[in-house]
């Protein structure tokens, strides 16, 4: 019975409890300045261009703001994947662990005020040999209608465009120009993946009735070509278009197509390849119903 | 007694005014940092316009009257009725233009809106205070005007404590009307019913929850014999709602003088058929039905004060065991029973109102985007259920303590402060970043952005990075606002809280400065600043508990006396 009458003084208890618990968690995560005192730390970390990651991906932004581009670049930020890093440095507060590098091996591991700084390493890092984003100023662009091939040309000068939240991606100024509307040019770009994450990516917008093609020559080959394609998250997630296809041609031969329907997602393919290196290397990109909402951007390397 | 009853009525009518005007006093002393929100930016520009409408019609009344002078003035957000933005309008015209009692026009149009929200809480505590005790209608009114999100919105110049406020004193005129007040509270009841109907639609809810109430407490069989004896026991307030309601809508909203029936057809299709905006939840944001039907109990638990659910669960327990049926209700005196039918009215009020707030959202068809917004008027009535739940536990508390200590009124203090304590501290924590802030009982705000809850939306927190912007944005800088309002970004300017020659644009590509206000769904609009400004490092962000909810890019070479990095 006393036990019983004691139990109601749990909610007073409980509205400590809850007062305490505001201030353990309203202190918990590290404020800006506490970001810019570990940049210091981070940079003596970061030896060989380490992937830089942050623990839980919301605190991402105080991280980019305290160590800017130098040691989180945009082609990091908005990476394909890991792979193709042999090691990488995550950033943990509130003990989180970051998902993408789980497989990695853990060299090192240190505190810093809230910090856990953790060196690792990717057992099996890819060797990139190509980067067809990157490579987008070598490309040839055209597009092929009917047994036609209109080309594209090269502008580094266009006029940068930005349609916000219910407009195009951001449109760069080097572009390779098809003609027609703003949207029909391949460049690279940054789009958001169906978890809304900055893909950088090289932008190729099929059109109507037309294959559209990304030429590189001479690409260094490895065993395969690889690489990811999606929609941006804005349109893809109506799951109302036509499917995209690539085809990869090397050597002017195809080594395999890869189809993107709307719900894929940032979407992997790989095509093994056999051909010499260096060979040339096609993308060939259509969709049967192409136009304004197949907003197709693509990441492939050779490795 | 009488004289002593009197001097109780003197007292409460005191502590309620007091409760108000400190609210009000708590609002404008931290109104300065709160930003404009996207929608006020719209409720400035629509007041302006009544404004305009209101000099009119004090300069030439026949012609303000008229269909085409209504129309021009009346047009901008129709969708809306007129009630709190004429308050807006009447405020801005009396305390921003004609007396400049604000020095900054944008508090002028809050003003009613805080006026309001003080009227809520005043509300809480004379309810309380005549269905349960004074001390558990004070401890109600302040778990009510303590939360963050409560807080947040009662700054505002919009309509979501507004009609709070106007759906809980409609209620408690309702009631007292049903409580002896007689025709003069009915009469109040159909007046408050038509200024709530003219504040926002949730008002369309009260209706069935007050008739619901009618048919719970007087009883089917007692209804169907009053019937058949040829009488109606309905009560005068639900008919002066009917009848007096509609036309005080109608007079209250010029707009729909003319064309009524098509005005009036446009503007419930527009919340009828609203359109799903996104709103994250769990780390997903939906777009289209189907909704997530756990969306208004989760972010009630994450973002209302623990304490403040508990004892409300305890309050709804309670409840339960004083019901006035079964074998103990049935032994309890006259005087006993009384007390219980008036307890049982009360409760089952509260829970109807409480249910029919929200229960829009156990639908999944019903859009999300407005957050805990969406079901405020639920809220007044789980903080008297919370003022129940208070009293019990004073009760079984005092029990427990020496004489000495009761005649102290040590219980009743240390339970008063030990409930409030929390409520109290995050909700002035969490000021500026209301909407980011959620309990303890999920992690906090780091919590809350770690399960994927959304971190704020309208575009508000602009107030947040002000000063950084005035300190480092270029002279004459394009300033690409995101997500607040260009209305509201002018409001800021005019104001003088944003330098005079910054400009405002939609057009991101081109700009100096860019703002991002965060939102899952907006990641779109940061890529687009990565590639046009060439960096993925903002220049600030504005974080709450060091979760960043607003960060700002200054296009590389372009920003003022900026910090070096480390």
């Amino acid at each position: 019975m006393a036990v019983k009458a004691l139990a109601w003084l749990l909610v007073p208890a409980l509205g400590l409890a809850e007062l305490g618990g505001h201030f353990y968690f309203s202190t918990r995560a590290p404020g800006l300045d506490e970001w810019r005192a570990v940049t210091p730390t981070v940079r003596k970390l970061r030896t060989r261009d380490e992937l830089v990651v942050v623990a839980p991906d919301w605190a991402e932004p105080n991280a980019r703001y305290a160590f800017g581009d130098e040691l989180m670049p945009l082609s990091a930020v908005a990476r394909a994947d890991e792979s193709t890093f042999p090691r990488a440095i995550e950033v943990s507060i509130l003990s989180a662990s970051a998902p993408e590098l789980r497989g990695f091996k853990i060299v090192s591991e240190a505190r810093s005020g809230k910090f856990r700084l953790r060196v690792l390493e990717n057992p099996a890092p890819a060797k990139v040999l190509y980067d067809f984003v990157e490579h987008v100023r070598d490309a040839k662009v055209a597009e092929l209608r009917g047994g036609a091939e209109t080309p594209c040309p090269l502008n580094a000068h266009a006029h940068p465009t930005a349609g916000g939240l219910h407009g195009d991606p951001a449109f760069p100024a080097l572009r390779h120009e098809c003609g027609g509307a703003d949207s029909h040019f391949v460049g690279v770009t940054v789009v958001e993946d169906e978890n809304w994450r900055g893909r950088r990516c090289l932008w190729a917008m099929p059109v109507p009735g037309a294959t559209l093609a990304v030429r590189f020559d001479a690409v260094p080959l490895g065993k395969t070509i690889r690489g990811y394609g999606t929609l941006p998250q804005w349109t893809e997630r109506e799951l109302r278009g036509a499917p995209v296809e690539v085809t990869v041609l090397v050597a002017g031969s195809p080594v395999g197509t890869y189809v993107h329907r709307d719900g894929d997602g940032w979407k992997r393919f790989e095509f093994p390849v056999a051909a010499p290196s260096p060979s040339d290397v096609e993308f060939r990109i259509s969709s049967p119903r192409g136009g304004r909402d197949r907003q197709f951007c693509f990441q492939a390397d050779s490795r | 007694m009488k004289r002593a009853d009197a001097r109780s009525s003197a007292l409460d009518a005191l502590i309620a005014f007091a409760l108000g005007a400190v609210y009000v006093v708590l609002l404008l002393s931290t109104v300065k940092n709160l930003g404009y929100a996207r929608d006020e930016g719209f409720y400035f520009r629509a007041s302006t316009n009544y404004k305009h409408w209101f000099d009119l019609l004090l300069k030439a009344p026949a012609q303000a009257l008229q269909q085409d002078a209504v129309d021009r003035y009346w047009r901008d957000n129709h969708e809306h009725p007129a009630f709190v933005k004429s308050l807006f309008a009447l405020s801005y015209k009396f305390l921003a233009v004609d007396h400049p009692v604000f020095k900054e026009a944008g508090t002028a149009f809050r003003f009613p809106g805080m006026l309001l929200s003080a009227l809520g809480v005043s509300t809480t505590y004379l309810w309380g205070r005549r269905a349960i005790s004074r001390l558990a209608g004070f401890v109600a009114a302040l778990l009510l005007a303590m939360q963050p999100a409560i807080f947040y919105h009662s700054h505002l110049a919009c309509f979501d404590v507004a009609v709070l406020s106007m759906w809980l004193v409609t209620t408690y005129a309702y009631v007292r009307s049903l409580d002896g007040g007689g025709l003069p509270w009915a009469l109040l009841t159909g007046v408050l019913y038509g200024f709530e109907l003219d504040t926002k639609h949730n008002a369309w809810l009260l209706p069935p929850a007050l008739v619901l109430h009618f048919l719970v407490t007087r009883g089917v069989p007692r209804i169907r014999r009053d019937l058949r004896a040829g009488r109606t026991a309905l009560p005068l307030a639900l008919l002066t709602m009917a009848t007096i309601g509609p036309v005080v809508f109608y007079v209250g909203w010029p707009w729909i003088w003319f064309d009524t029936g098509r005005r009036l057809v446009e503007y419930v299709s527009f919340h009828v058929n609203h359109d799903y905006y996104n709103m994250e939840f769990l780390g997903v944001t939906y777009f289209r039905p189907p909704m997530p039907r756990l969306y208004a109990w989760v972010m009630t638990l994450a973002t209302v004060p623990t304490i403040t659910i508990v004892l409300f669960g305890l309050g709804l327990a309670r409840s339960a065991l004083e019901l006035p049926f079964g074998k103990r209700a049935r032994q309890a005196t006259a005087s006993e029973r009384k007390t219980r039918a008036e307890a049982f009215s009360n409760r089952t009020l509260w829970a109807l109102c409480l249910f029919t707030s929200y229960a829009p959202w156990l639908s999944p068809m019903t859009p999300i985007f407005g957050g805990t917004k969406h079901w405020i008027t639920a809220y007044p009535f789980l903080c008297l259920f919370a003022g129940t739940g208070f009293d019990w536990v004073l009760g079984k508390i005092a029990a427990l303590a020496s004489e000495r200590l009761r005649a102290r009124r040590v219980p009743e203090l240390a339970l008063t402060l030990s409930v409030l304590a929390a409520p109290t501290v995050m909700t002035l924590h969490a000021h500026p970043w209301g909407l980011s802030a959620y309990v303890p009982l999920v992690g906090g705000t780091p919590g809350g952005a770690s399960l994927g809850l959304n971190r704020s939306f309208w575009g508000y927190t602009t107030g947040a990075v002000q000063d950084f912007v005035n300190a480092h944005a270029p002279k004459n800088a394009n300033v690409y606002v995101h997500d607040t309002a260009l209305d509201s970004w002018y409001r800021f300017v005019h104001d003088g809280r944003l330098r005079a020659d910054l400009n405002g644009t939609l057009a991101l590509s081109g700009s100096d400065v860019g703002l991002y206000h965060h939102e899952q769904h907006m990641a779109k609009v940061e890529h687009e600043l990565w590639v046009d400004y060439g960096t993925v490092a903002p220049a600030t962000v504005g974080e709450n508990d060091g979760v960043p909810i607003v960060w700002v890019f200054i296009r590389p070479g372009r920003g003022v006396a900026m910090p070096p990095r480390p």
